[in-house]
C-alpha cells in the first residue's frame, strides 16, 4: 500500500473544498432559480419546478426593475466619484508627506470601520436629526438620496483610502526625480508619473466601493427613510416570498457587477493591485 | 525532559474541554430538546426592567431601580407579586421566587420536569419578520413551535405544514390545560370563527393557540395634532398636505399593514358610510364585519388600481417608511404621528413619559383598522414526545401570572384573560385609578371602562381616568369593545394575490423611469462599454497603433 504523499498540491484542497461549496454551488442554485418557477402542492405543501424564461422575461419588461438597476448604478458611480475625490489628496498627501505620525493620521480614518456599521450609520442618523436640515431639505426627495450617498460615501472612504495609499506609497521616489530632472512641473509629474502609477490603486479602491454600494440597502433605509430604494432592497424582498425573482434580480446585478469590473479591468492580472491589507 | 512534562501537560489542558463537551452530550441524551422559535424580544427574559424585579424594586422616575449607599437595589413590597404569587410561583416550579427576576424559560423547565417528569431543554431562537420565519421552515430547520402572525398561520395551514392540536388540548376539565381555561373568550371566538383561506375546512384554533394581539393606529402627540383633526381626518391624514403632516408621519416598511392603510385611505367614504348603516341598526353586527373585512382584503385588479396612485401620494406625504425607528422618530419629536401596533404604541407612550416627560396618544381610525394575532403553532410531523411539551409549553405561559409577565416585559396585549379575571387584575392595577387625597387634591375624572367584551363577562370593568380610557396605555392595550367592532382581521391574499400586491410594493417603492429615459441611459451605458472596450483592446488592433514618425525606428521589444 502507498501512502499518498503530502505535497503542496494537499494545501489546496481545503481552498478547492472552500469554493465549491461557498462559490460554485450557490451560484448555480441562484441560476436554478432564477430560471424555473415553482408550484406547490397544495396538499403536502412541497414545490415542483419547471424551467421558465418567465422571471427573464419579468424583469426585463418591468420598468420599475430596469429604473431600480438605473438608480442604483447612479447611486454607486456618484458615490465612488465622490469617495475618489475625497480619498486621493488625503492618501497623496500622507504617502509623499514627510509626518512622523502620519500613520496615526491614516488610522484616524480608518478607524471607524472597526466600530460595527450599523451603529456608525444609526449615528449618523442622529447628526442628521441633530442639525435639524428639516427646513431646508426634508421637504425634498432629493433630500434623502443627498442623505443617503452621504453615509455610502462616509462608510465605504476607508476601502478608498487605503489601497490609494499603499500605491502611491510604493512609488519609487526616484522617478520624481527623474520627471524633475527632465523638466516636468508639479503638474506634469502628477498627470505622467504619479496618476499612471496609483492607477492599480484607483481600480482596486473604485472596485471595491462601486460594488457594495450598488446593494448595501441599509443605508438606503436607515438614512434614505426607506423612501429610497436600491437593488440590494428588491433581493431582499424577493426573497421573503419570491425565491425565483429574487434569483434572477441577483443574477442580473452579479452581471451588471461582472461586467463593470470587467471593463474597468478589475481583473487585469496586474502585480500591482494592492488590497487593503486588511 | 522539561520539554516532555510541559507537552504532556498542554495536551490534558487541551483535553479538558473536550471531555466537558462529552459529558455534557452524554448528560443532554436522557434530556428532551425543544425547539422554540419566536419573536425577538418577545418573551420574558429575566433581569431588570421584568415585570418580577420591577415590582420587588424600588423604581425612579426613569424606571431605573434605585441604588441605596452600599449599591444595593432597595427591595419593596408588591401589591400583585404577592405572597399568593410567590407561592404560586414555588407550587410551579419547586424553587422560591428570585426576587432578582427569573426567565420565564427557565421557569418552564423546572415546572415541566416537575409536572410530567421529564427534564427539558428549551433552545430558544428568534426571527425578525414572518417571511424570515417562513425561510427558516422551508430550507429544512427543524423547530417545534413556532409563533408567527395571524396571516402567516394562515399560509402555513393552505401550504399543510401545521401539525394540529390535541383535541384533548381544548378539554377544560384537564387540570394541564391552563389555555383552553384561561385564554379570553374574545380570541377564542376569533380563532374558532376564522377559517384558512376559501374553500378550506378548518378554523384557526385547530393550529394555533393565542399569544399576543392588538390592533393598528396612529401614536401621535397630541400638543401639535389634536384628537379632533385626526379624527376628522382619519386615514386621511397620511395623505394630507400641511406642516403638521407633509413630512411628519411615518408608515410601516411592509407591504400588508401599508397596502392595509392605503385601502382605508383609498376607500374612507365608503367605509364611514358602512359604520354610520351599521349604528343606525341598517345592517347587523356581523354583517358589518364581513363586509369590513371583504374590503380590507380586497386584492383585486381594480383595486389595485385605484390604491397604486394612493400609495405613491402616501410615499411623497410620509416621512419614512420604517419598521422600528418610528418609535424613538415620535419621541424625539421628527414626526408628529406614527403609524404603529398597539404593542408599539404602549412601548412609545412609556418610553415619551420617562424620557420626555411628554405625552403621546394612541388613536384608532374611526372607519375601521387591523386586528391581529400571533399564535403558538407546532410544524407538521412532530414527534408525540415533543408535542406534548410544546402543547405543555403553551399551557405554562397560559398561566395569568406567566401572562402577566410576559405582557408586561413585551408591552404588548395577551391573549389570556384568566378564568378569575386575573388580568383584569394586572391591567387595573397598572392603569386603573384610586383617587388618594393624600397626593391630589381633587380626585380626576374617571370612567368605568368597561371590558365584558374582552373578559366574557358582565362586571369586567376597571375605573380608570378619562384620559386613559379615551386615549392613553390602556385604551391601546385593551380597546374599548365600540373600537374593536370597527377592526378587521387581515388574511393571507393566496400565492397569486401576493405576487400582485408585491409588484404593486416595487413599484410604488422604487422611482419608475419613462421609457424613453431607460432607452437613452441603456445607450449611454452601451456606449460607454464600448468606449472602455476600446481602450482595453483597441492598443492591440492594428489599426489603432500610432504609426512610427518617418526617419525614426521604434525598436520593439516584441
Amino acid at each position: 500500500m502507498k501512502i499518498p504523499r503530502f505535497s503542496r498540491k494537499t494545501l489546496g484542497i481545503p481552498y478547492a473544498v472552500f469554493l465549491l461549496f461557498f462559490v460554485i454551488i450557490p451560484m448555480l442554485v441562484i441560476l436554478f432559480y432564477a430560471f424555473t418557477t415553482g408550484v406547490k402542492d397544495p396538499v403536502t405543501g412541497a414545490e415542483s419546478f419547471s424551467f421558465s424564461f418567465s422571471n427573464f422575461l419579468r424583469f426585463f419588461s418591468d420598468p420599475t426593475k430596469l429604473s431600480t438597476i438605473v438608480y442604483s448604478l447612479v447611486i454607486a458611480l456618484v458615490t465612488t466619484v465622490l469617495c475618489l475625490l475625497i480619498a486621493y489628496p488625503v492618501a497623496y498627501i500622507l504617502a509623499r508627506s514627510k509626518l512622523k505620525k502620519k500613520f496615526v493620521i491614516l488610522m484616524l480614518f480608518v478607524l471607524p470601520m472597526w466600530i460595527n456599521f450599523v451603529l456608525r450609520v444609526n449615528a449618523l442618523r442622529e447628526i442628521f436629526n441633530l442639525l435639524s436640515l428639516a427646513p431646508a431639505l426634508e421637504g425634498l426627495t432629493s433630500a434623502n438620496y443627498f442623505k443617503t450617498i452621504f453615509g455610502m460615501v462616509y462608510d465605504f472612504l476607508p476601502f478608498m483610502i487605503l489601497p490609494l495609499y499603499t500605491t502611491i506609497m510604493k512609488i519609487d521616489q526616484s522617478l520624481y526625480e527623474a520627471s524633475a530632472d527632465l523638466g516636468g512641473g508639479a503638474f506634469t509629474t502628477f498627470t505622467r508619473v504619479t496618476l499612471p502609477l496609483s492607477m492599480p490603486g484607483i481600480m482596486s479602491g473604485v472596485t471595491m466601493v462601486f460594488l457594495p454600494s450598488m446593494t448595501n440597502y441599509v443605508v438606503s433605509d436607515m438614512l434614505g427613510n426607506a423612501k429610497v430604494t436600491i437593488i440590494g432592497k428588491f433581493i431582499y424582498e424577493y426573497f421573503g416570498n419570491d425565491w425565483h425573482m429574487g434569483s434572477m434580480v441577483a443574477l442580473v446585478l452579479l452581471i451588471v457587477v461582472f461586467l463593470s469590473s470587467w471593463l474597468s479591468g478589475g481583473f487585469t492580472a496586474d502585480e500591482n493591485v494592492r488590497g487593503t491589507n486588511l | 525532559m522539561n520539554k516532555r512534562w510541559f507537552s504532556a501537560l498542554l495536551a490534558g489542558v487541551m483535553l479538558f474541554p473536550a471531555a466537558g463537551t462529552l459529558a455534557s452530550c452524554a448528560g443532554e441524551r436522557a434530556e428532551l430538546v425543544l425547539k422554540v422559535y419566536n419573536w425577538e424580544e418577545y418573551i420574558d427574559e429575566g433581569g431588570e426592567g421584568t415585570f418580577v424585579f420591577d415590582e420587588l424594586h424600588e423604581l425612579d422616575d426613569k424606571g431605573k431601580p434605585v441604588k441605596d449607599a452600599s449599591g444595593n437595589h432597595v427591595h419593596i413590597e408588591s401589591d400583585i407579586v404577592d405572597d399568593d404569587y410567590k407561592a404560586w410561583y414555588e407550587e410551579a416550579t419547586g424553587v422560591p421566587l428570585s426576587e432578582e427576576g427569573p426567565a420565564i424559560l427557565d421557569d418552564f423547565e423546572l415546572w415541566y420536569q416537575k409536572n410530567y417528569g421529564v427534564k427539558v431543554k428549551v433552545e430558544y431562537s428568534t426571527f425578525g419578520t414572518n417571511e424570515d420565519m417562513y425561510n427558516e421552515l422551508l430550507l429544512g430547520n427543524e423547530y417545534d413551535l413556532l409563533c408567527p402572525s395571524d396571516y402567516m398561520i394562515m399560509k402555513l395551514a393552505a401550504e399543510n405544514r401545521l401539525e394540529k392540536y390535541d383535541a384533548a388540548f381544548f378539554d377544560p376539565e384537564r387540570e394541564e390545560n391552563y389555555y383552553i381555561r384561561n385564554v379570553s373568550p374574545f380570541i377564542q371566538e376569533k380563532f374558532e370563527t376564522n377559517a384558512g383561506l376559501a374553500g378550506k375546512e378548518y378554523t384557526w384554533s385547530e393550529y394555533a393557540a393565542g399569544y399576543m394581539w392588538g390592533t393598528t393606529g396612529f401614536v401621535y402627540n397630541p400638543e401639535i395634532v389634536s384628537e379632533d383633526e385626526l379624527r376628522e381626518l382619519d386615514w386621511q391624514v397620511f395623505i394630507t398636505k400641511g406642516e403638521k403632516y407633509t413630512n411628519k408621519i411615518t408608515a410601516k416598511d411592509n407591504v400588508r399593514d401599508t397596502y392595509f392603510a392605503a385601502l382605508g385611505v383609498t376607500f374612507e367614504e365608503e367605509l364611514k358610510a358602512l359604520k354610520e348603516r351599521r349604528e343606525s341598526g341598517e345592517i347587523s353586527a356581523e354583517e358589518y364585519m364581513l363586509r369590513l373585512t371583504e374590503r380590507f382584503n380586497d386584492t383585486s385588479e381594480e383595486t389595485i388600481a385605484k390604491v397604486e396612485p394612493i400609495l405613491q401620494k402616501i410615499k411623497e406625504n410620509i416621512y419614512s417608511f420604517e419598521t422600528d425607528t418610528g418609535k424613538a422618530d415620535l419621541v424625539n419629536g421628527n414626526v408628529n404621528l406614527n403609524y404603529a401596533w398597539s404593542g408599539d404604541a404602549v412601548y412609545a407612550m412609556d418610553l415619551a413619559e420617562t424620557e420626555n416627560e411628554k405625552e403621546l396618544n394612541y388613536f384608532v381610525p374611526e372607519g375601521g383598522s387591523n386586528l391581529w394575532f400571533d399564535g403558538w403553532v407546532m410544524p407538521k410531523g412532530i414527534d408525540a414526545e415533543h408535542k406534548q411539551a410544546a402543547q405543555a409549553f403553551v399551557n405554562f405561559l397560559s398561566m395569568p401570572e406567566n401572562a402577566m409577565r410576559n405582557s408586561y416585559y413585551i408591552g404588548y396585549t395577551s391573549a389570556i384573560s384568566g378564568s378569575e379575571m386575573e388580568m383584569l387584575d394586572y391591567a387595573d392595577y397598572l392603569y386603573g385609578y384610586e383617587f388618594d387625597p393624600k397626593e391630589e387634591e381633587e380626585p380626576e375624572e374617571t370612567v368605568e371602562y368597561d371590558l365584558g367584551w374582552f373578559f366574557g363577562q358582565e362586571d369586567a370593568s376597571i375605573t380608570a381616568t378619562r384620559e386613559q380610557a379615551e386615549r392613553r396605555q390602556l385604551y391601546a392595550q385593551y380597546p374599548p369593545e365600540a373600537v374593536m367592532a370597527r377592526c378587521a382581521v387581515m388574511d393571507y391574499y393566496g400565492q397569486e394575490a401576493t405576487v400582485h400586491i408585491n409588484e404593486l410594493w416595487s413599484r410604488v417603492k422604487a422611482e419608475t423611469l419613462d421609457g424613453w429615459a431607460i432607452v437613452v441611459i441603456c445607450l449611454t451605458v452601451c456606449g460607454i462599454a464600448l468606449f472602455a472596450i476600446f481602450v482595453k483592446f483597441g492598443a492591440k488592433i492594428d489599426l489603432f497603433r500610432p504609426k512610427p514618425k518617418k526617419g525614426y525606428h521604434r525598436v520593439d521589444p516584441d
